[in-house]
C-alpha cells in the first residue's frame, strides 16, 4: 500500500463540467485535498448543450444558488411540439411559480454556468488547474488507479482516488476498462445555433416578460433522421438545435446544418426566429442510450460520474444531463472522500457510490425511463383533454430531484381518474390522434 | 418527399461564416490525424456527412482531405467511422482548440 | 541584475470578459526571451499594468519559471506614456526589458519607446529574430519596404519582438500548482504628461501604383483588375520535396509576394 499522505492530493477530479465541479465541492467539503483538472482555458469553454439546467440538486451543495448562478431566464413555459412536415401539435404548460424561488429550470450558457460552478469548488477548497489535458491513468502493479498523467511537463499527479468526469468521450473510463465496447448507436450528435434577437422581440414572440423563459422540445422535424429538436430562450438570444442519432445521420445525405436549416424553415418555427442572426454555431455528442449503455461505475482507485458514466437522459421530451451530472458528481465526491477517510479505496471501498446512485433520482429515473419514448408519444396526443394533460404534464415536467420522478404510468392513471376519463375513450382518441398527425 | 413550405426570413450564411462564429485557438500540432490510404478504400464515407464542422472533404482522386483546425472535439467522426485505424483521435493540448462563448 | 517581460492584459471588445482575455503572441514571445536571456543568478520579473484580471496572466507567467510578478494597478485605458512611466519606476535598473511589438487592442507600438526613454537605456524595437549569445545578442529588426536591420545588443536595452519570434514554453504542472499561491506585488500606477484621447481602428496604408495602361476606361479597368484575362495561377506539379519547395518560392517571387 502506498502512503496516502505522500500523494499530491486525496482526490483528483478530471473535468470541470457539472459532474466534476460537484464532485470537487463534495470531496473538499468533506475535508479532502482535491485537485480539479480541466483541459479548456476555463471551465465550460469546451461544453455546449441545449440550454436548460434543472439545478434542484444544488440546494444541497450551494444554498441559495439562484442568487449567484449566471442564469439567462427562468423557465415558466415548457412545451412539447410534434412536427409533421408542415403541421405541428404542441402541448404547452405554463407555471409562473417556476419563475420564483426556489425555481425549477433555468436557461444558461454553459461557459457561464460551468465556470461559476467551478468557482464554488474553489471556494470549498479545491485547487483548479485549467489548460491541462489528462492523457492517461497511473496505475500500480496491482492495476489500481493511483493518479493521472497530464500533457504538461513534469505532469504526473498521484491521488488516493481519481474521479473521472471527463464527459461523453471518457477516455479514462475506457482506459480503465469500464466500458465493454463503444457502440455508435448509443450516441447522438447535438448541433445548435445561438440566434441573436432583441430581448423585447423574444419576449413578444414567446409570450414572456422580464426574466421569464421558454423551453420547447421538438419531436420530429429532423428530416427523417431519428432524434429531436429544441428551442430555448436566453435573454437576447434563442438556442435552436437538433439531436441526431449517429448511425442514422451517417447513413443518409443531409448534413447537420442542413437539418437545422430545414427545422428553422418549418412553418411552426420560422416565425419564432425571423430575422435572427447566427451568433454561434456549436456541436457536441450525447450519450443517449441511458441505462442500457452505462459502464461499471467503480474500479480500484477510481469512480466515473456524469456523461462519462452515460448518466444522461435524452429520451423524447427529456433532454437532461446537467442535473444528473451534478447529482452523480456529488455522490462520487462524497463516496471518494469517505473511502479515503476509511483508508479503503478499492472497488469495494468505493462501492457506496453505486448505492448512493441507486438511492437517488439518478439511477431511478434512468431505470424507470428505459422504455419511455413510446409512452410519451401516446401521451402527447391527449390535447383534447386539456385538464388531464396539463396536470399530467405539470407533474411530468416538474423536476423535483433529488426526488425521483414519479412513474409516468402512475401519473397518467391517477390524473385520468381525477379528470374522469374512461380508459377506452383515451385509447380510441389516442389512436385517432396518432393517425391524424403521424 | 414534398417540398417544405419555405417561409424563411433571415440571412442565409455560408458554411465558412457559420464556422467563423466559433472561436478556435489553434495549436500547431494536429490532434486528429486521418489516414488517407485507409479512406481510399472506404465507400460509405460516414464522416463526410456527419462531421458538424465539415472537416472531411473528399478529393477528386478518391482520398479524404482533413483539416484539424476548426474542430469541435465532439467525437462524432471516430464514432461513425467503421474502418479500424482510419482516424487517430485525441484532444488538443490543454488550453487550445474550441472555446465556446454562448452555448 | 534583472530581466523583465512586460505583459499587456487584453480584454476583447466583443466579449468584454476576463474569460476571453489574455496576452498577445508577441507578449508571449517577449516572456520566452526574458526567460531565455537571463544569465545564471539573474532574476526574471514579469510586469503587467492593468486591472485585477491581469493577475491571471502573471500567474501563468510565474508558472513558466519567473522569480517575481508585479501588477501595476492602472486603468486599462491609460496611455502608453502613463504605462511606460509606471513600468519604468517599477523596473529601474533592469538589464533587459522585453515587450511585445505592439498590443492587440491599441496597437500603437509606442510603449516600448517611451519605456526606453524613461529608463534612459537603449532600444531595439520591432524585432523579427533574436539570437542570444554569451555576452551579446544579435537581433534583426523589420524596416519599411521589406528591408532588415541587424544589430548587436550589449548594454541595457528595451527590446520589442513580433509574435512569431518565439513560442512560449509550456509551464510544468508543478509550476502551475505552485503559481496558484504565488504572491503578486501590486503597486499603484502613475499618471503621465501625455494622454491618448482617442484611438482609431487600423486602416491599411494607401499604396502608390502606376497609372493603368490602356486608352479606353474599360481597358484601364481591365488592366487594373485582371478581369477577363485567363490567369494561370494554379497548376499541379509532382516534384520531390526540395524541388517542390524551390518551385513554390520561385512562384511566390514571380507573383510579387516575396522580395
Ligand atoms: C446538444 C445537447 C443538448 C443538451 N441539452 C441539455 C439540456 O438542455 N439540459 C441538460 O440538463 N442537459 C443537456 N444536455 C446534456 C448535458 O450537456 C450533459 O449531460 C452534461 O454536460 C454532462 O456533464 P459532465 O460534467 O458529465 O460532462 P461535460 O459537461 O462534458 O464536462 C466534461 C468536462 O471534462 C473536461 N475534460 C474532458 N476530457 C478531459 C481530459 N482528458 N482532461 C481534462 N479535462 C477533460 C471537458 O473539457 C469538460 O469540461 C445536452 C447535451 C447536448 C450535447
Ligand atoms: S474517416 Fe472513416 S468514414 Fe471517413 S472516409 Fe475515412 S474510413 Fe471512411
Ligand atoms: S471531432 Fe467532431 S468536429 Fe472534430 S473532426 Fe471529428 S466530427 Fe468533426
Amino acid at each position: 500500500m502506498n502512503r496516502p499522505d505522500a500523494n499530491d492530493a486525496d482526490v483528483i477530479v478530471v473535468g470541470a463540467g457539472p459532474a466534476g465541479s460537484c464532485a470537487a465541492i463534495a470531496a473538499a467539503r468533506a475535508g479532502r485535498r482535491v485537485i480539479l483538472i480541466e483541459r479548456g482555458p476555463f471551465p465550460g469553454s469546451k461544453n455546449m448543450y441545449g440550454g436548460v439546467v434543472y439545478p434542484r440538486i444544488l440546494d444541497e451543495l450551494v444554498p441559495r444558488w439562484w442568487e449567484t448562478a449566471p442564469v439567462q431566464r427562468w423557465v415558466v413555459r415548457r412545451s412539447t411540439m410534434i412536427l409533421s412536415e408542415t403541421g405541428a401539435l404542441s402541448v404547452d404548460y405554463r407555471s409562473n411559480a417556476w419563475g420564483q424561488p426556489p425555481y425549477n429550470g433555468a436557461t444558461a450558457y454553459r461557459p457561464d454556468f460551468d465556470e461559476w460552478l467551478s468557482r464554488q469548488a474553489v471556494a470549498a477548497g479545491a485547487q483548479l488547474v485549467t489548460s491541462t489535458t489528462v492523457t492517461g491513468l497511473l496505475r500500480d502493479a496491482s492495476g489500481r488507479v493511483v493518479g493521472v498523467r497530464t500533457d504538461r511537463p513534469d505532469g504526473d499527479l498521484t491521488a488516493s482516488v481519481v474521479i473521472a468526469c471527463d464527459g461523453v468521450n471518457s477516455f479514462l473510463a475506457k482506459e480503465a476498462g469500464l466500458y465493454s465496447a463503444t457502440d455508435p448507436s448509443n450516441f447522438t450528435l447535438g448541433v445548435k445555433e445561438t440566434l441573436a434577437l432583441p430581448k423585447h422581440v423574444i419576449d413578444e414572440r414567446f409570450g414572456v416578460r422580464d426574466d421569464q423563459g421558454v423551453d420547447i422540445e421538438i419531436l420530429g422535424g429532423t428530416s427523417g433522421v431519428n432524434g429531436g429538436g429544441f428551442v430555448y430562450t436566453n435573454l437576447d438570444t434563442i438556442a435552436l438545435g437538433v439531436v441526431l442519432k449517429l448511425p442514422k445521420l451517417a447513413a443518409q445525405k443531409k448534413r447537420p446544418e442542413e437539418i437545422i436549416a430545414t427545422l428553422k424553415a418549418h412553418p411552426a418555427i420560422a416565425p419564432l426566429i425571423e430575422g435572427a442572426e447566427v451568433k454561434e454555431y456549436s456541436a457536441h455528442v450525447i450519450p443517449e442510450a441511458g441505462y442500457s449503455m452505462m459502464p461499471t461505475m467503480v474500479t480500484d482507485g477510481m469512480v466515473v460520474a456524469g456523461d462519462a458514466a452515460a448518466l444522461c437522459l435524452a429520451a423524447g421530451i427529456w433532454l437532461e444531463g446537467v442535473n444528473f451530472a451534478m447529482a452523480s458528481g456529488m455522490c462520487a465526491g462524497e463516496a471518494a472522500a469517505a473511502a479515503v477517510a476509511r483508508n479503503d479505496v478499492s472497488a469495494k471501498g468505493l462501492a457506496p457510490y453505486t448505492d448512493k446512485l441507486n438511492a437517488t433520482f439518478v439511477l431511478r429515473d434512468h431505470k424507470k425511463l428505459r422504455k419511455v419514448p413510446g409512452l410519451v408519444l401516446s401521451d402527447r396526443v391527449q390535447q383534447r383533454y386539456p385538464a388531464f394533460v396539463t396536470s399530467v404534464v405539470e407533474r411530468v415536467f416538474r423536476v423535483d430531484n433529488p426526488q425521483p420522478k414519479p412513474g409516468l404510468r402512475r401519473i397518467v392513471r391517477q390524473e385520468r381518474k381525477r379528470a374522469g376519463i374512461k380508459l377506452s375513450e383515451l385509447i380510441r382518441d389516442g389512436w385517432t390522434g396518432l393517425r391524424g398527425f403521424g | 418527399m414534398t417540398a417544405i413550405d419555405r417561409d424563411t426570413n433571415w440571412p442565409e450564411i455560408s458554411f465558412e461564416e457559420r464556422i467563423g462564429t466559433a472561436e478556435f485557438r489553434i495549436h500547431e500540432r494536429a490532434h486528429i490525424v486521418v489516414d488517407g490510404d485507409t479512406c481510399r478504400g472506404c465507400s460509405t464515407r460516414e464522416c463526410v456527412v456527419a462531421c458538424p464542422a465539415n472537416l472531411f472533404v473528399p478529393t477528386s482522386d478518391g482520398g479524404i482531405l482533413f483539416n484539424y483546425e476548426n474542430c469541435f472535439e465532439c467525437g462524432t467522426c471516430y464514432l461513425v467511422c467503421n474502418k479500424e485505424g482510419a482516424i487517430s483521435w485525441s484532444y488538443p493540448e490543454g488550453g487550445f482548440g474550441i472555446v465556446f462563448h454562448r452555448t | 541584475m534583472t530581466v523583465v517581460a512586460c505583459l499587456k492584459w487584453v480584454i476583447p471588445r466583443v466579449d468584454d470578459d476576463d474569460r476571453f482575455a489574455g496576452i498577445s503572441a508577441a507578449d508571449q514571445s517577449a516572456l520566452e526571451f526574458a526567460l531565455l536571456s537571463a544569465r545564471p543568478g539573474e532574476d526574471v520579473v514579469a510586469v503587467s499594468a492593468g486591472p485585477l484580471g491581469a493577475e491571471r496572466a502573471l500567474r501563468d507567467a510565474v508558472a513558466c519559471g519567473l522569480s517575481r510578478a508585479i501588477r501595476i494597478d492602472l486603468d486599462p485605458r491609460a496611455s502608453s506614456s502613463a504605462v511606460a512611466s509606471s513600468i519604468a519606476s517599477a523596473v529601474a535598473g533592469a538589464r533587459l526589458v522585453w515587450c511585445g511589438d505592439y498590443s492587440l487592442d491599441r496597437g500603437t507600438g509606442s510603449m516600448p519607446g517611451f519605456l526606453a526613454a524613461r529608463l534612459g537605456i537603449g532600444q531595439a524595437l520591432g524585432l523579427i529574430d533574436v539570437t542570444i549569445g554569451d555576452d551579446s545578442m544579435s537581433v534583426v529588426r523589420r524596416l519599411d519596404g521589406a528591408r532588415r536591420e541587424i544589430m548587436r545588443v550589449t548594454g541595457p536595452a528595451v527590446l520589442s519582438v513580433e509574435g512569431s519570434t518565439a513560442r512560449l514554453r509550456r509551464a510544468s504542472l508543478r509550476g502551475v500548482l505552485a503559481a496558484d499561491n504565488a504572491i503578486i506585488d501590486v503597486i499603484a500606477g502613475m499618471s503621465s504628461p501625455i494622454d491618448a484621447v482617442d484611438e482609431k481602428p487600423y486602416r491599411p496604408r494607401a499604396r502608390a501604383l502606376a497609372a493603368p495602361s490602356g486608352t479606353s476606361a474599360l481597358d484601364r479597368v481591365r488592366s487594373l483588375t485582371d478581369a477577363g484575362t485567363a490567369t494561370q495561377r494554379s497548376e499541379t506539379v509532382v516534384l520531390d520535396p526540395p524541388e517542390a519547395a524551390a518551385r513554390i518560392v520561385g512562384a511566390l517571387r514571380d507573383w510579387g509576394y516575396l522580395g
